[in-house]
Order: structure tokens, then sequence, then C-alpha cells
């Protein structure tokens, strides 16, 4: 419910995803991508679950209606009674009306008295019909998940059914004092005879015959649609949808025990106020200092996550802690119940956190942790199956799957995975109410990666390549839907068996802890072993002979006895046999006869391991020198191609070169061709003006000779007539005649000038026009 | 809690048998070793990891579930380098269990306590016992006392912790991944200490 609370702004922050979760610099392109994709998603998928819910709601209302009137009668008259199982039957919703979010008055009464509200409890903004609410200063940290998800809360919280009556009961029994202890004991007594339904249940089949058994209260007709419904699941629950949807796929309504959440606080609130009583039921210190050190480690920065939501953070897991002290608090419920948190009231997250706890990963976050260790040797064996070739890389490299694999599933890939794709495999977790899908995701991841990081070569780059790889899956429906297709072997039967047979190895090895561990072998004293196995099979095994003989030795003196019962006590001799009956003697025989039993079966234990231990290292040396060799092959072939590769950038280079001169040359060629050209072009020029001048000259010239012949032929012309004129005349004027003598001389002087300035002047013909006009006008005036 | 390896004689039998370059030796010059870390929950571990493999520090770290992991290289005055392969665990007790997966093997076991908390290291005592028992038997420890930067608010007198040290064969600093104190120095000193194949 913290997610709404978000404000627009820091959601706009651009290291932030739509959940206000920070995305780490190197993935904000990646995530900035598939936010569209994210987007288009999300609206499809909302269509489909509306659509889903409203057919729900429509073919099962009729029939809701009528029970809801049965039962609004019971829980009227149970309210009055105060039992807190009938009243969480009794507050299923009339399907008719709108009353989401909406607070049950006996209820809220009930928790003003606890007086644990006021603090950090957050308003519910959810849906546009709460704002009212909201408004109006209501606060509450319960909210009944919409109406329309009745149906699939009711096929789903049959698996819960039987732990809850039997909650219920307690709590009944205890309720003025605090249940928390008695009743997680009995519960966890509960939860084994559970177990076995449970895992039935799991497929669709087993559960709908369980329900038709053990429930008529729920009709048949929903279960047909299941399918349907796992399907949409695969697809993702719609963001608006997902806190009430895993609320209906854990059951939260069924588990519920009214005022047990607000009870686990009161007692909180009492030593916290002063820590006067400290009755059975704190919180044991370490949790609280755990609890406190972590809150502010959890996802840190985050918006929603500001005093308040610490403070809702805080309660929810002290009251878990509470709730089943034999779990208390582990880290990494915190991210669990901060992830809740942010999408539901208080305490829904607390009872969303309960079921899952408690029944999902039941005796997974434990003391021992037994279980996530078991579930990490049958992931192994699962590895081995699904990707040999991957696993014996692995192994070369010394790298153990469960290094990998162990955060993934302790987390529940919380901070492993991008958000959208956490979300994802949570959805399907929760409706699947099994750790299956943890399984069948990481056997996907191993898919997705695998390839990639079977090329490292060192360990650590394969650890860290994975570590990035999962930390970049952005494709989250790739991821659920490799995970859900492709891994369908994978079942829960599957599981358990594989789990029943690795838990053994576990359960002894926790045992040994606990005793102090005498008998554990580091890998130090197995290899001095092995070696000596190596060299001398029977040492052991006489080691062992002589160490019984000195102990039937030492039976024959009574007087012993006390000495004997000390080196019984050092062989961990099992101490049931101490009841046996008086006589001593056969006591002690019968301590020996044990005593050796179990020695021999340790030491032919011993054997087994060693050999397989020497038969596991032969196996690994010879892959190993195979891997080697061929690594070196490789690499061999890798330098000569590298060196061939050299060799042809070589000749390429000197080849390039020796075009670039080539091009040179051509480039300075083509110059002086240009320039030739050039000078051609000029040299033709000048010709051609030449050439116009010469002719223009010619043309003066021929001009200049008719004039000249016109003036000639006028001379004569000229010269004719004077003759004729003093031929006429005689000669009264005798110095007229000198005249006509001297013309002739002129005539003469006047054309050999005019030919000498015509050689003179070839080829400079300009400008000559004028000149030779005034040289033979002249004479001629 | 007594703890040694939860983990079945099986999977230890064969790691025995499969990592048995423990120092995780390269060659004589370029040395690579499994670094892990211990402690107490909140002691900065992480911070430890974080400050020296990319010298930053975030007040508010992220809790470690179960172990993270990340890889250094640094290069030592004599041009020959150290990878370290470190493992950080969560710190929480009940996790203890799971620790042997990551310590089984290591060659280098950084044990960290805070200043401020006696508990802490008391609880670095533990697991020093615990890696004596259960390590392997070269392996080469170190015990940093963390958060030096809030020495007003000392509680283990760094006399104990180097007191205590030298009677495990330990090697003592105190560090502050705050203010990256000490912090290059331990991984540095942590290298020199390191066993040195024969250069062959």
């Amino acid at each position: 419910m913290l997610l709404s609370l978000l404000s627009k702004r820091s959601l706009n922050d651009d290291s932030r995803d739509a959940y206000g979760f920070t995305v780490r610099p190197q993935h904000i392109h990646r995530y900035r991508e598939y936010a569209n994709i994210y987007k288009e998603e999300e609206e499809e998928r909302l269509q489909k679950w509306k659509t889903f819910l409203e057919q729900q709601v429509g073919s099962t209302s009729a029939h809701e209606f009528n029970e809801a009137n049965t039962r609004d009668v019971v829980s009227e008259v149970t309210k009055q009674s105060n039992d807190p199982a009938e009243t969480v039957s009794g507050e299923s919703d009339d399907s008719n009306e709108p009353a989401r979010n909406e607070t049950v008055s006996g209820e809220s009464e009930k928790r003003s008295d606890n007086d644990t509200e006021e603090e950090g409890i957050i308003p519910n903004k959810e849906a546009p019909v709460t704002t009212q609410h909201a408004k109006s200063l209501e606060v509450q940290t319960w909210a009944k998940i919409s109406p329309s998800l009745d149906s699939i809360e009711q096929m789903l919280s049959t698996r819960v059914k039987k732990r809850k009556n039997m909650e219920g009961k307690t709590v009944k029994h205890g309720h003025n004092d605090l249940p928390a202890i008695d009743e997680a004991k009995s519960e966890s007594e509960d939860a084994d005879d559970d177990d076995d339904d449970k895992d039935e249940m799991d497929s669709v089949n087993a559960s709908e015959v369980e329900i038709s058994a053990s429930d008529k209260m729920y009709p048949e007709p929903f279960f047909p649609r299941r399918e349907e419904l796992e399907f949409l699941v695969r697809g993702g629950v719609p963001k608006e949808l997902r806190g009430e949807v895993w609320q209906a796929f854990v059951g939260v309504r069924t588990r519920r025990v009214e005022t047990y959440y607000q009870d686990l606080l009161a007692t909180k609130d009492d030593d916290a106020s002063g820590g006067q009583e400290h009755d059975k039921y704190d919180l044991p210190e370490k949790w609280r200092k755990q609890i406190e050190k972590d809150l502010p480690r959890t996802f840190p920065g985050h918006p929603a996550l500001n005093e308040k939501g610490r403070n809702s953070l805080r309660r929810v897991l002290s009251a878990y802690a509470r709730h089943n002290p034999s779990v208390g608090y582990c880290q990494a419920m915190n991210f669990f119940a901060g992830l809740l948190l942010l999408m539901m009231p208080e305490e829904n997250a607390f009872w969303t956190l309960v079921g899952i706890i408690d029944d999902y990963f039941e005796d997974y976050f434990s003391q021992e942790m037994i279980e996530s260790q078991v579930d990490q040797l049958v992931f192994e064996d699962l590895m081995r199956e699904r990707f040999p070739k991957l696993v014996n890389h692995l192994d070369y490299l010394g790298v153990e799957v469960a290094w990998i694999c162990g955060p993934w599933f302790l987390s529940i890939f919380v901070n492993m995975l991008p958000w959208e794709s956490v979300l994802r495999v949570w959805d399907v977790i929760l409706f699947e109410g099994n750790r299956v899908m943890l399984f069948r995701t990481a056997l996907a991841l191993m898919d997705l990666y695998g390839p990639a990081v079977v090329t490292t070569k060192d360990a650590g780059d394969a650890i860290t390549l994975f570590q990035t790889l999962a930390g970049s899956t952005f494709d989250s429906s790739q991821l659920v839907l490799t995970a859900c297709m492709g891994f369908l072997t994978i079942t829960e039967d599957r599981l358990q068996e594989l789990r029943e047979k690795h838990r053994p190895a576990i359960l002894a090895a926790a045992e040994e802890r606990a005793k102090g561990g005498r008998v554990f072998k580091d890998p130090k004293g197995l290899a001095t072993k092995l070696y000596s196995f190596k060299h001398d099979p029977e040492s052991i095994v006489k080691e062992n002979k002589t160490e019984t003989d000195k102990i039937d030795k030492m039976t024959n003196l009574d007087s012993h006895g006390a000495n004997l019962d000390e080196i019984l006590n050092g062989i961990t001799v099992d101490s049931e046999v101490d009841s046996l009956p008086d006589l001593q003697e056969q006591v002690v025989w019968l301590k020996v006869e044990l005593c050796s039993l179990l020695e021999e079966k340790r030491s032919a234990v011993l054997r087994a391991e060693e050999l397989e231990a020497a038969l596991m290292e032969m196996v690994t040396e010879d892959n190993r020198r195979e891997l080697t060799a061929r690594v070196e092959q490789l690499e061999q072939e890798v330098a000569e191609l590298r060196q061939a590769l050299a060799d042809k950038r070589e000749g390429e280079k000197a080849m390039l070169q020796v075009l670039m001169k080539v091009e040179q040359e051509q480039r300075v060629t083509e110059e002086a061709r240009r320039f030739a050209e050039q000078d051609a072009a000029a040299q033709r020029y000048t010709v051609h003006i030449l050439e116009e001048k010469y002719e223009k000259a010619t043309a003066s010239l021929t001009q200049l000779e008719k004039r000249a012949v016109m003036a000639e032929s006028m001379l004569e012309a000229t010269l004719q007539y004077e003759s004729g004129q003093s031929k006429a005349l005689s000669s009264p004027r005798l110095g007229r005649l000198e005249s006509p003598r001297d013309m002739p001389i002129k005539k003469t002087g006047l054309l050999s000038f005019g030919l000498g300035w015509r050689d003179k002047n070839k080829g400079k013909p300009s400008n000559d026009g004028a000149p030779p006009d005034a040289e033979t006008n002249g004479p001629q005036q | 809690m007594g703890c040694s390896s939860s983990v079945p004689d099986r999977s230890a039998g064969r790691i025995g048998g499969i990592n048995p370059d423990n120092g995780g030796v390269v060659d004589a010059k370029n040395l690579k070793v499994k670094l892990v870390l211990l402690g107490d929950s909140g002691v900065g571990k992480s911070c430890i990891v974080l400050r020296f493999v990319r010298g930053q520090f975030d007040p508010t770290s992220k809790v470690t579930v179960g172990a993270s992991f990340l890889s250094q290289t640094i290069a030592l005055q004599d041009s020959s380098t150290v990878k370290f392969e470190i493992w950080d665990t969560a710190g929480q007790e009940r996790y203890a269990a799971l620790a042997p997966l990551y310590y089984r093997g290591a060659a280098v076991a950084v044990v960290v306590y805070d200043i401020t908390s006696p508990e802490s290291f008391s609880k670095a005592q533990y697991w020093v016992k615990e890696l004596q028992k259960h390590g392997s038997p070269d392996i080469v420890m170190a015990l940093v006392g963390n958060k030096a930067d809030l020495h007003e608010r000392r509680e283990v007198p760094a006399q104990d912790g180097i007191d205590y040290a030298e009677k495990n064969g330990m090697f003592f600093i105190e560090t502050s991944a705050k203010t990256a104190d000490n912090i290059n120095q331990l991984f540095e000193e942590i290298a020199k200490r390191l066993p040195r194949p024969s250069p062959s």
C-alpha cells in the first residue's frame, strides 16, 4: 500500500523504476527500453484480468449472494461471542456491494483499544472508492480485498483451511492471554500433518478432489477455470490488482485471526514502553536488535520506506517473530515484508508473510535453515540432470552451484533480478503455493545464461557473469515463460522425492553441529585419509579392528567399568543403551557390541566416501586433462589464426602503400597534364588573336592597295589631263611646265614608300587605315 | 551454537577433489585467491568490499542475503598482481550454517568486527575458532576492526584486537570503510602474506 503513497515526482526520478526501486546505473538504459514494453504488457493483462474477473463474478454471484446472506447471519451471532475463527468467515462481503477496503466496524473498535494504530498506519488510498475514507482520516491497517477476487481466494485458500481451523481453536482457547508461543507450537505440529495433504493438493486434480470432499461450502464450478487463471498468472498480475490478488492466492482472509496481529503488537508496545514486563512472550533481544539493524538496510532510499514505512516494517517483522519463534526473524524476511508493505496494508502484509514463511517456505528460514540447504542439494541434482555440460564446466572452474543459486533461493530473487521479473516470479510462486517456481526460474536462468558462462575461464568471471546477467533479466515474460514451459517435469512431487533423498544428510549434519561436530570431517582430514586409503586400503579397517580388540579386552575387567564408560562416551554411543536393565556386564557387553558395530559402520561409510571422493577426483582429473588439452589446442589454433591475420594485415598494408604511391604519381601527372592543357589553350588563344590581326591587316592592305591603285589611276588621269592641257596650251607659261616634270618623281616616291611601309608593317595591321589615307590624300590636294 | 559445516559429506568430499587450486595460483607473478569475509551482522563487511572494489561508501547499504561476490585485482610493488575473489557472507547468526560453503577452500579469511561493539568482537573470535577447526589449514587470516572513524564510541580497545590476533597468528588492522582508512592497506598486506609458489 505504501506504493500508492509514492509521489509522482519521486517516480519520475530517472534512477528509479515504476515501483520506486533504484535501477542500477548500468541498467538504466535497458530499463528504459523495457519500460515501454512493460507498459504495453500491463495494459493488455489488465484487460484480460478484468474480463476474467467479470466473468468470474457473473458466474458465481447468484450463489455467492445466498451464501453471503447466510453467513452474515452467522457472523452477527458470532461477532458477539468474539470468536475469532468464526468472525473471519463472517467477514465475507456481499459481492453485490463494492465493499473494497471497508473496515469492519467491530474490528476498528477493538483496535482502538490496543492503541497501536496511531503511528505509521497507512491510510489506504489505493482505489478511488476509498479516497473518501482517507479524507475522513480513518486509519486502518487491515483492508479486505476486492469481492471480485473472492472466488479465487476461496479456491486457493482451501490450502490453508485445515490449519486455520486449528489456529482458531487455539486462539479461542487462550484468547485473553497471548497465545503466540503455544499456538505456534501447535501449529508446527499441525504443519507436519498438513504436509502430505498440501503436496497432493498442488496438482489440479488433487485439489479438486480435496475440495469436493472436505469443503462443501465452495461450489465446484470455480475449478474448471483454474487453468485459465493459471495462464493469466503466468502472463503476470496487473500492477493495480497485484496486492489483492496475492492476498487471495495466499488466502489471507482465511488465515486471519482477528486481533491476533494487534495482540502480538501489544506485547511489543509493553516492553518498548519501559521493559518492565519481561514475560515469555517477549521478543528475544537478538531478533529485536537484528530487526533494528536491518530496517534502514531494507530497500535503502526507497521513497515509500520513510519513517512511517519503517515503523510498519518493524511491526510486521516483530509480530512475525513472535508469531513463529521457531523462525523468529531471518535476514531476507525484511525484504519480503518490505515488498508486501508496498502493495498492501500492514496487517494484510503480515498475514501474507505468515502464509509465505509458514507454509510455502516452511523450515526454510528457521534456525538451522534445513530446507534451504536441502533445496540447494536438490537443485544441484536437477542441474546435473538438465545442464550436465554447464555443471561440468562449473566443476572444472571450482564453482559450486549453491554459491550462485543459494542467494537466489534465499532471497526469492529479490535484489537478484530486475523488479518486474521478481514480481512476475512471485506471482507464480504465490499462486502455486509451493517452491516449484523457484526451481523453475533458477533453471530458466541457467538455461538463458549457461551458454555464456560456459565460455568463462575463471571461477570469479563465471560468478560475476551470472550475477550480472541475472541482474539484467529485464525480459520478464521470457523468463517466466521459459521457467513455466521449459521445465514442466519439475513438479512438487518430484521435488519432494529429491528432498526426501537429501534431507537425512542435512539433518545429520545439523545434528552434528548441535552436538559439537566431532565427527565432521574437514577437507584436509578427508584428503589425508584418502591418501592413506589409496596407499593401504586395509589400514583403516585394521585400525578399527585393533580398537575393537582393545575394547574387548577392557570389557573383561569389570573394575574398569567407569573408565569404560568414559571411553564409550568418547565414541558417542547412543545413550539409549544406558536404559537397559541392571546387569552391568550385559550392559557393557551390549555397549561394546554396539560400539563395534557403529565403528564398523562408520568406517564403511568413510570408505564409501573416500572411494567416491577418489572417483570424483579421478573423473575431474580426467576431465580436466581433456579440457586442458582441448583448450591448449584451441589456443594454438587461435594463435595461428592470429598470426595469419597479422600476416594478411601486413600484406594489405604494403599493398596499400604501393597503391597510394601510384595514386600520387597519377595525381602529379594529372596536374602536369592540366598545366599543359592550360598552356595550350593560352597559346591557341594568342594564335587565334594573331590570325585575326593578320586578317585585318591583310584586309586593310588590300584596301590600301586598292586606294593606291585608285590613286595611281587618278594620278595617271591627272597626268594625262595635264599633258593634254600642256599640249593644248603649248607653253605660254613655262613655269607651269616644271611641275609635271616633278610629278612622276613624286609618284614613284609614293609608291615605293607605300610598298616599303607595307613590308615593314606586316603583322601589325592595326591603325594603319588613317595614315596611308592621309598620305595618299595628301598628294592629291 | 556450535557450528561446523552443515553441508553433507558428499559434496565435501567432492569439492576436496575438484578445487585443488585452493590458493588459485595462476603463475608466480599473478596470484588468484579466494577470500571470504566473516563477522557479525552490520559490522561493515559489505562496505569494506565495496570500498575496496568500487571505491564507494554507502551508509545505507543493503542487507546481504546468503552471500555476494565481487572480485578485484591489485598490483604490488614487485609488479606482481593478486586477484581477490571475494565472498561477502551474510552476518546473521543462522546464516553461519551456510558459511562453510563459502569459506571452504578459501585461501584468505577476513574476520571483521565493529570497534563500537564488544558483541561483534566475541562473534569474531567465534569465527576465528570456527576457521581454525574447519578452514583450510594454511588459511591466511586477518582480524579487522572496522568503523575506526567512530573512535569516540569505541568499546573494543585496539590492544584487545592486537593481542587476540597475535595469539592466533593473525594479521590485525583497524579500518574505516567510511573514510577509506586502511582499506587498501588491508588487502595489500594480505597480498604480501600469501604463500608464494616458488618460481619455476
